[in-house]
């Protein structure tokens, strides 16, 4: 191309352009505007009472002292959302649960009475004098125990329902059981094996704890009729359908809006009591009501993300060849199933636990278990329940090379669905898109000089007197994304599609409004990008709003990492509609057949002749001033994209640790992260989204744990003791890049927020283990802390 | 959470007094720092009061108190403690407490077992301090038990040489739950865990 072309496709700043993030200006200022900036004439302030204790029938509650404290406008308990039906709300997982306790508590932190104040103060001070007589009953923490026969009845709403929303309960604090692939296949696999390895591991309950804790702002208008939330959601559409069905307000009388978030990753989905409650108290009242929870709320009562105890199973011939798989998850969901996850998958995407690997059998089951935690279970920065998979099938494979004595490169070389396979049909049924593994893989090995750090780490074996452990983690991660395919994926009957409707304006410039909104991710900068590229105008001059349900088009929301794969597929789709009628308008103007006409980077000009063409700012003035003939006048266009399929993005990563004999210390060496999401838009915002990824990834895999004592008391729910990293802890992250474009996206984009976190975990625990692999060592359980790994080294008589 | 404690304290005073005190409901409350008998409902039952503050967390447990075992014979009562505070906490003990003799007949030893069970916002902050700060609560207890041992046994035996030592050094009497000395306990610990012996 030669360089006035370039500097034409430059002053665009479209897709594969580092440029800004157009949000940092506001938000590096202190001038964003989040749920808690939001002030309202009248706004009055809203606080939640909480049970004490994990288990517990609620003898009585004794509001009087609180509504004697002068400021105080109500005090609100189950008794009186049981007229209006709402002291129980349905879940997204096809459960009930409670809004505001009825009868019993049944996890601590639990709502019990909410307290509305004219001041924040004397809300507080309301909760305070609030007083609830409690009869104390055994609490069930560990999911094995709530599965024994006499175990305590958890759900007396359920009693004698031996029907779930997802098929045959066996048992009073069993939800659901949950089963993929091909049993017999898988069994047959098993008994036929050369070698067979079986490993326990549990992810733990982690929360996901956004730095912006959840809250909303609920504005009824008594004389409209009509209601207003500003609500911290990832998915404000689906929540004004579930407030409409709830309340029996119409759809088009409640307004949500999601302004700007600090932050979700998976923790805004679901909806919360103390919304529920807000919105009511706004009813009541007729005024503004504002509820924003503290931390030590977020992270005790909101979802958290996690809790499975899995088994898997790996059959193999001597060589390495995987021929089959099994996998059994207890998945401790807490006192109400609330998982937030399409309609139809209790156990979300976790049959992705093949991974990257062309296992000919396979078959898990996952079952939900009562107990008196929390409910969630929430998509912590990963597609539903993707990262659980992927820890499974990553330890699996780690866990069977070393069983054959085999390099964990070598291994999975030799199981990798192969670049000439895509698109690859998995055991489970998932159709694989495109991928190329062993490039990628073979990139990293030599970037990072695998051998080299094998032989350097056979050297420190070899010498007593190394003062650490050396272990070199590698994992080949591949994710589903893009959720989802309606005829697969619903959410309470809603398809999974997402929208984009875009308007461009007589002088050229454009407004994008979207179905998802933007956490973080920074949609306003690479949304535009892709309508800079389709449409030929500036990204500069196109505007991306979200997350007002009033003026954007319906779409389920972000989260799962679907806004690229699902919306921007929408942005794609509903620029060539414009583009198609910009060429009609193009060829009237230039007076020629749409046939003679090629588009070229900002306009269409007559084939072979520069000198004749028209811009899309040209053909914008013209489509509102002089459209031809029997054509609409203006240029905008709505699309709602149903993707075909998921997406899968894949990665390879590696990790070298060194481990202090004396101390249990980690040090996290080097991190090589090569991440393939196909198309990339924004390589800055990529690597941000990276960088952020792997932090957190960091966070679950070194110190990330919630932590119940036998009663059900939650330990550690302050950053006090939740691990969050900062600057001081965070390693060093080397970031790198294959480019294999979805064949079925529009742009050939995949998504990769969510990724490097999938990815990064297994990829800690490799490199924690394969520093003890030569003690006998096949998995430790996360989080890999200085005092854990300090156990380890006990255990396997290391001396410092 | 739940802590199992089982603590042996030797009282410069001889058995019938201490047994007498841990008769005493009432008066072995009072030993009890920031603890009070508030009503009597019969012999066995009582309401009582316990003020405590650890860092953050303030509480004021209000609470039952049953007597489920006394044994004359084996000089050992057992009672049960259950209360809650309004903030957000309970708190239920159950103690066995006996006294058996010592080394010499002015002399005797509190034995006491107990398992406490605390949930709520106490549970959640305090999970790392509960051990120290139980400790340091039962030694508090047992100064005092000591103190109030020593107080009736001189007075019973003026010439005895407790009734001399107390007159000269009036045992320390812990009031309250005092949130500095618990504080000064936990940070103790972590000293001596960090660069203690090992174990």
């Amino acid at each position: 191309m030669n360089s006035p072309l370039n500097d034409r496709k430059a002053a665009l700043m479209g897709m594969g352009d580092s440029r800004l993030r157009k949000e940092d200006a506001r938000f590096i200022q202190g001038k964003g505007n989040y749920v808690d900036d939001i002030k309202m004439p009248d706004m009055v302030y809203m606080d939640i009472v909480r049970s004490p204790v994990a288990h517990a029938r609620i003898k009585k509650i004794n509001k009087e002292a609180a509504l004697a404290i002068p400021g105080v406008l109500a005090v609100l308990t189950a008794d009186d959302l049981k007229p209006l039906k709402l002291h129980w709300m349905p879940t997204l997982a096809g459960d009930v649960q409670a809004v505001l306790a009825d009868e019993k508590v049944h996890f601590q932190m639990q709502e019990v009475a909410v307290v509305i104040a004219t001041e924040r103060y004397i809300a507080a001070d309301g909760v305070e004098a609030v007083s609830v007589e409690y009869e104390e009953l055994t609490a069930v923490i560990d999911p094995f125990k709530a599965l024994e026969k006499g175990a305590p009845v958890l759900r007396e709403d359920l009693a004698g329902k031996t029907e779930g929303a997802h098929g045959k309960r066996y048992h009073h604090n069993h939800i659901f059981t949950w089963e993929a692939g091909d049993k017999a296949k898988a069994d047959v696999a098993f008994s036929a094996a050369e070698v067979t390895v079986k490993q326990d591991m549990f992810y733990p309950r982690v929360h996901p704890c956004p730095l912006e804790t959840c809250g909303c702002v609920a504005s009824f208008d008594p004389v409209r009729g009509e209601l207003t939330t500003f609500m911290t959601s990832q998915a404000p559409h689906v929540v004004r359908t579930v407030v409409s069905l709830l309340s029996g307000i119409a759809e088009s009388k409640i307004r949500i809006v999601s302004p700007d978030i600090g932050g979700g990753f998976g923790n805004k989905v679901p909806v919360y009591p103390g919304y529920v409650c807000a919105i009511v108290a706004s009813i009541v009242l007729g005024r503004p009501v504002k509820w924003i929870e503290d931390r030590v709320e977020n992270i005790s009562s909101t979802g958290f993300a996690r809790d499975y105890h899995m088994t898997g199973e790996l059959a193999a011939t001597k060589a390495g060849k995987i021929t089959g798989l099994r996998v059994n998850v207890i998945a401790d969901h807490g006192a109400f199933d609330s998982c937030a996850d399409p309609t139809k998958f209790p156990a979300g995407m976790f049959h992705i636990v093949s991974g990257s690997y062309d296992i000919p059998a396979a078959y898990c089951r996952v079952d939900g278990v009562y107990t008196n935690k929390a409910p969630g279970g929430v998509a912590y920065r990963c597609s539903f329940r993707v990262t659980e998979a992927v820890y499974l099938i990553e330890r699996m494979v780690d866990v069977l090379a070393q069983d054959l004595k085999m390099d964990k490169a070598e291994i999975r070389s030799k199981n990798f669905i192969r670049k000439e396979q895509f698109p690859y049909t998995s055991a489970f049924g998932f159709e694989y898109d495109s991928g190329d593994y062993q490039g990628a893989l073979d990139k990293v090995l030599n970037a990072c000089d695998y051998k080299g750090l094998r032989v350097e780490q056979a050297a420190k074996r070899a010498d007593p007197n190394s003062p650490t452990l050396m272990g070199i983690g590698l994992v080949s991660f591949t994710e589903v994304v893009g959720a989802g395919p309606s005829k697969m994926c619903d959410i309470l009957g809603v398809g999974m599609f997402d929208s984009c409707e875009i308007r461009v304006h007589p002088t050229g410039s454009a407004i994008a409004r979207m179905g998802t909104i933007s956490t973080g991710q920074a949609h306003q900068t690479t949304y535009a990008q892709i309508i800079a590229t389709e449409l030929g105008l500036p990204s500069e001059v196109i505007q991306v709003e979200e997350g007002d349900t009033s003026t954007a088009p319906y779409g389920l929301g972000t989260y799962g990492s679907r806004s690229t794969p699902v919306a921007g597929a929408a942005i794609a789709m509903a620029s060539r509609k414009i583009h198609a009628k910009a060429k009609k308008i193009a060829a009237h103007l230039l007076e020629v057949s749409e046939n003679d006409l090629e588009w070229e980077i900002d306009r269409f000009k007559v084939k072979g002749q520069d000198a004749k063409f028209k811009t899309m700012k040209d053909i914008a003035w013209a489509a509102y001033n002089k459209p031809p003939a029997g054509m609409e006048p203006g240029l905008e266009a709505v699309h709602y994209y149903d993707p075909p399929n998921f997406t899968f993005p894949f990665g390879i990563y590696l990790c070298v640790v060194d481990i202090d004999k004396a101390t249990g210390e980690t040090k996290i060496r080097r991190f090589y992260a090569l991440d393939d999401c196909g198309t990339r838009i924004n390589p800055m915002i990529i690597e941000g989204q990276i960088h952020g990824g792997l932090t957190e990834g960091f966070a679950v895999a070194m110190g990330q744990q919630l932590t119940f004592d036998a009663q059900g008391n939650i330990q550690g729910n302050t950053l006090m003791d939740y691990f969050l990293p900062t600057f001081v802890e965070t390693p060093k992250w080397e970031t790198d890049f294959t480019v294999t474009p979805s064949p079925h996206h529009p742009i050939g984009a995949k998504g990769v927020a969510e990724s490097p976190h999938v990815g990064s975990i297994p990829t800690f625990t490799s490199a924690v283990v394969d520093a003890f692999s030569h003690l006998g060592v096949a998995h430790m359980n996360m989080p890999h802390n200085a005092f854990r790994v300090w156990q380890q080294l006990q255990a396997s008589g290391v001396k410092s | 959470m739940q802590v199992k404690l089982e603590k042996e304290y030797p009282i410069p005073a001889n058995m019938d007094t201490c047994w007498h005190i841990l008769c005493d409901v009432e008066q072995l409350a009072g030993c009890m720092p920031g603890a009070e008998i508030t009503e009597r409902v019969d012999e066995k039952n009582y309401v009582g009061l316990v003020k405590v503050k650890v860092g953050p967390a303030t509480a004021a447990f209000t609470g039952k108190i049953e007597l489920l075992g006394f044994d004359e014979a084996g000089k050992s009562i057992r009672l049960m403690g259950k209360g809650a505070d309004k903030s957000g906490s309970t708190a239920s003990m159950d103690l066995t407490a006996s006294v058996r003799a010592g080394a010499t007949p002015g002399e005797c030893v509190l034995i006491g077992t107990s398992d406490v069970i605390i949930n709520g916002k106490f549970a959640q902050f305090g999970g790392r301090m509960m051990n120290s700060v139980s400790d340091m609560i039962l030694q508090q207890f047992a100064d005092n038990f000591s103190a109030k041992a020593q107080a009736v046994y001189g007075q019973a035996n003026p010439a005895s040489a407790q009734a001399q030592a107390t007159a000269q050094h009036p045992p320390k009497v812990h009031k309250g739950i005092n949130a500095f000395a618990i504080m000064w306990v936990v940070i103790k610990d972590l000293f001596s865990n960090l660069f203690g012996a090992k174990k």
